[in-house]
């Protein structure tokens, strides 16, 4: 099974890193049982401890290695962008700001965000790479319209460029504004460009092509302090513990919109850092225990899947009591017509 | 127990109120599902739908979604219970018939003035194609909603091919029931459907049109059972029944009339039914 080969492999790669970090960093040892894995689902590992910002380099490498992977990936944009009727200023267009990489844009799927945190009385600046936390029940791709958008086995939330109109549903359901519209470009163009639609949406892939091919995604081999890592959910969420436990830290992302395929790590509090950051747009915030909002729905939905067996039920019941008392009717001498 | 003839009352039953409920059941709760549906597209805010006071949740897709769920049940309640129900009692009066299409071409050509209608049973052929063409819009609707409800809650990471075509079948199907929704409105338009409608409301059409115009459901009905002139709970007495619908159908009938070749028999009840004679019926 190719599947099944891939997720080895992935493994495979993914112990050769944590090996190597563990060698490096000597925070925590490689969690042993191999077999413990679950099979194809992968979660992130990203360790505020580590991440610095990469201040030695113009651009933090794990951005540098997204947008090197990502530089063909939209098409030349059509010129002039149509007008989306009858809001002409929602064009939305980074195509000539295509380095822009201090906030989330169609070019940029990762970016480094800084929080400036008071930590008794000392100012300390916390480095956060932000992209997509690829959640386990994303509202983002269920209730994409067209389907779009959708959650991979191996956990990755993709969205397919050939499919999407840039109607942007995704980012207002997105607790954090992941991701961002590219007008002037996609299947809207051949529809209806004016009326209906506007771009395409993009985010971070997980670098899922790579994933199925077993390699590791671009950001997670970039870093140079292994601040980011990818392996199996189960290890990844074993390790995450593990490394809060040790710095006495904070988890984010475990139970953050119903649960999600990122963990963040970090010896300061979720709290403390989402009070430094203000939301805007390409630049979420970390709210704590952020609740999946689809949840709420979850209950309706239940009952329309219970809803075809009542409806037979009821429509047997009412039925059988017909026939009963058409019997009862013919046996007093008395017919029916219905 | 539904059909039933009301010589006294110059009606005939033609739906029970269970049929009447399965109906609006279906009815109301497809026209929501129709409007939350479309705004599950992002286009209640941007054509300033949602800014029109009182239709703010238009833009709220967890509202919306919710409200399509709640629409659902009901929905695919009535769906279900109408295949069971009526496929237990063996009830298949609207099941399309061998000949069907070429009789619809005829009957409709009759509506513009060529040719004369057919007689016809309870169902015109019409409506009985409909109403297959309708059951399978609604089977696509509701299995594809299935899938994308079960995906929504329990597995948002099924296979890719089984949510790409449940989405694509509810997408298109959506539109097909909403064309099917316009083709039924436009076929209780047509004059000589319009005695029909009140039996959506009330169960009952009257009884010189029947005659005239269904003459083979009533040989069945008249030949089934005696006429009965006892009191019946009919679903809706002729007392509330509404003035204004009552001259609409009267004028309805008069030019069913004028269409139809003068001298058939089944024309000749019609005409000595007036709008006196239902007002004289109302009295007593």
């Amino acid at each position: 099974m190719k599947k099944q080969n891939v997720a080895n492999i992935s493994r495979r790669s993914f112990f050769k890193v944590t090996a190597g970090l563990a060698a490096a960093s000597g925070i925590t040892a490689l969690p042993k049982n191999v077999h413990a894995a679950a099979p194809g689902s992968f979660a992130t590992l990203i360790d505020l401890s580590l991440c610095d910002g990469c201040p030695d380099r113009g651009m933090p490498a794990c951005v540098s290695a997204c947008k090197a992977i990502n530089k063909d990936k939209i098409p030349p944009i059509s010129d002039p962008i149509p007008k989306p009727w009858p809001r002409d200023k929602m064009i939305e267009d980074w195509s000539k700001k295509k380095d822009v990489f201090n906030r989330l844009t169609p070019y940029n799927y990762i970016y480094v965000q800084k929080a400036e945190v008071d930590i008794n009385g000392q100012k300390e600046t916390i480095h956060i790479p932000r992209r997509c936390m690829h959640c386990d029940n994303p509202a983002c791709a269920t209730i994409c319209p067209f389907s779009a958008n959708h959650k991979m086995k191996n956990s990755a939330v993709v969205i397919d460029q050939d499919l999407c109109f840039g109607g942007a549903k995704c980012r207002t359901v997105c607790p954090w504004g992941i991701p961002q519209r590219q007008s002037g470009v996609g299947i809207y163009l051949h529809v209806l460009p004016d009326y209906m639609g506007n771009g395409v949406m993009y985010k971070c892939d997980l670098c899922h092509e790579r994933l199925e091919a077993g390699r590791l995604p671009g950001c997670v081999e970039a870093c140079p302090r292994k601040a980011l890592l990818i392996g199996p959910r189960e290890e990844i969420y074993a390790l995450a513990e593990e490394r809060v436990k040790q710095m006495n830290g904070f988890i984010y992302g475990k139970t953050e919109n119903g649960g999600t395929a990122t963990l963040y790590v970090s010896p300061v509090s979720f709290d403390l850092i989402d009070q430094s950051l203000k939301k805007k747009p390409g630049e979420p915030d970390m709210k704590v225990r952020i609740e999946r909002r689809m949840a709420k729905s979850d209950n309706r939905g239940r009952a329309v899947l219970a809803a075809p067996v009542i409806g037979m039920a009821a429509g047997a019941v009412g039925a059988l009591k017909w026939l009963s008392d058409r019997k009862e009717k013919t046996a007093g001498g008395d017919s029916d017509n219905g | 127990m539904a059909e039933k003839i009301l010589e006294d009352k110059g009606l005939v039953i033609r739906h029970s109120l269970v049929e009447l409920i399965e109906h609006w059941a279906i009815a109301l709760s497809g026209l929501i599902l129709v409007v939350t549906g479309f705004f599950q597209m992002p286009t209640a805010n941007r054509y300033y739908i949602a800014s029109i006071p009182g239709l703010a949740w238009s833009g709220d897709f967890f509202t919306t979604l919710k409200m399509h769920y709640v629409a659902s049940v009901i929905f695919v309640v009535a769906a279900f219970f109408h295949v069971v129900f009526h496929g237990m009692r063996g009830e298949k009066g609207l099941m399309p018939k061998k000949g069907d299409m070429k009789t619809s071409i005829a009957v409709i050509k009759s509506f513009f003035g060529k040719g004369e209608e057919p007689p016809f049973h309870k169902y015109l052929p019409e409506q009985r194609l409909a109403y297959a063409g309708m059951a399978v819009i609604i089977v696509l609707l509701i299995l594809s909603g299935l899938v994308k409800t079960y995906k929504n809650i329990y597995a948002p990471d099924m296979s890719l091919a089984v949510v790409l075509t449940a989405t694509w079948v509810h997408n298109i199907a959506f539109i097909l029931f909403f064309l099917a929704f316009f083709a039924h409105m436009a076929a209780i338009i047509l004059k000589p459907n319009r005695p029909m409608i009140r039996a959506i409301f009330t169960g009952a059409v009257r009884l010189d049109y029947a005659r005239h115009r269904h003459p083979l459901w009533m040989a069945e009905l008249e030949g089934k059972a005696e006429t009965t002139t006892e009191q019946q709970t009919p679903l809706v007495s002729a007392d509330a029944e509404d003035a204004e619908e009552d001259t609409a159908n009267t004028q309805a009938m008069q030019t069913t009339q004028e269409e139809t070749p003068a001298g058939t028999e089944a024309a000749t009840p019609g005409e000595t039914m007036t709008k006196e004679d239902q007002i004289n019926l109302e009295r007593k």
